[in-house]
């Protein structure tokens, strides 16, 4: 008996995590300030939470700018956590980072 | 021209094949064995068990080709929330095969008793319903992915330069 509640246990929790992955939101072109939610160093890619609360999926161009205090930085200074401000282009339902400011 | 295929992203559509087939083949084969309480149902539950197993590992395959692919086809295509819906479906997907395979496993085992095996096998069948449901799902996204936005694919130029 405690193996099998066990068992429902453990398959409620993997399809409850397998149904907690986040959507992503699509804005218009323009400049937002956000957080930092995710990096994905591997793909050049991160995820910016803005103000209202919409995560934008940002993967990184050959001519995107990455900055901090007017300064170009490599992508490693970017962390979870930290303020940015981000220029986006909307192409289709793509957004294609312009530039990426570091704010702290 | 042959090499020209060996792109990073298209060891996505040469694994993800293998899942599709196995586990739909597999819950199919659940299925049937129900129906047969002789020795034909311990072949399709037979049958049955080997393709998840494979079927399941070969999913695992899929969306680590898939990551690869991920980083890619998401700056060539025009709406990535298709992707990331992909994404997601075959994340469900996979949890929820695995979900089946471990308790299927499990039941084989000693410890579990008689009584509960039976209840264990419409559990692991319900997930692997389930599971298909998100793997049709799933497979629809990526084909919708690669036919309505061209993900991966190499498209030519208009005189057909490369191809003399």
């Amino acid at each position: 008996m405690k193996t099998f509640k066990f068992l429902s246990l453990f398959s409620f929790i993997l399809f409850l995590s397998a149904c907690g992955g986040e959507k992503t939101d699509v804005v218009e072109s323009g400049t937002y300030q956000g957080v930092v939610h995710e990096v994905e160093a591997d793909k050049n890619e991160i995820y910016v939470k803005t103000a209202d609360d919409k995560i934008l999926e940002l993967y990184f161009t050959e001519t995107t700018k990455l900055t901090r205090n007017g300064e170009t930085v490599p992508f490693s200074e970017l962390a979870e956590g930290k303020k940015v401000e981000v220029e986006v282009t909307k192409v289709g339902q793509r957004l294609d980072p312009v530039s990426v400011k570091i704010l702290e | 021209m042959f090499l020209a295929i060996w792109r990073t992203e298209l060891w996505h559509p040469i694994s993800v094949h293998f899942p599709i087939a196995l586990l739909l083949g597999a819950t199919i084969s659940f299925f049937v064995s129900f129906f047969h309480r002789d020795g034909a149902g311990k072949h399709w539950r037979s049958a049955a068990n080997g393709m998840l197993l494979g079927g399941c590992a070969a999913a695992w395959i899929g969306i680590y080709t898939g990551d690869l692919a991920d980083g890619i086809v998401s700056r060539t295509i025009c709406d990535p929330t298709v992707l990331k819906a992909h994404e997601l479906a075959s994340f469900t997907m996979v949890y929820l095969f695995s979900s089946a395979t471990i308790v299927n496993l499990l039941a084989f085992t000693s410890f579990i008793r008689v009584s509960w095996k039976k209840v264990m096998h419409y559990l692991v069948f319900v997930l692997m319903i389930t599971g298909s449901g998100y793997l049709v799902y799933t497979g629809h996204l990526g084909a919708t992915l690669v036919y309505e936005q061209g993900a991966g694919v190499n498209k030519p130029s208009a005189d057909c330069t490369g191809f003399e």
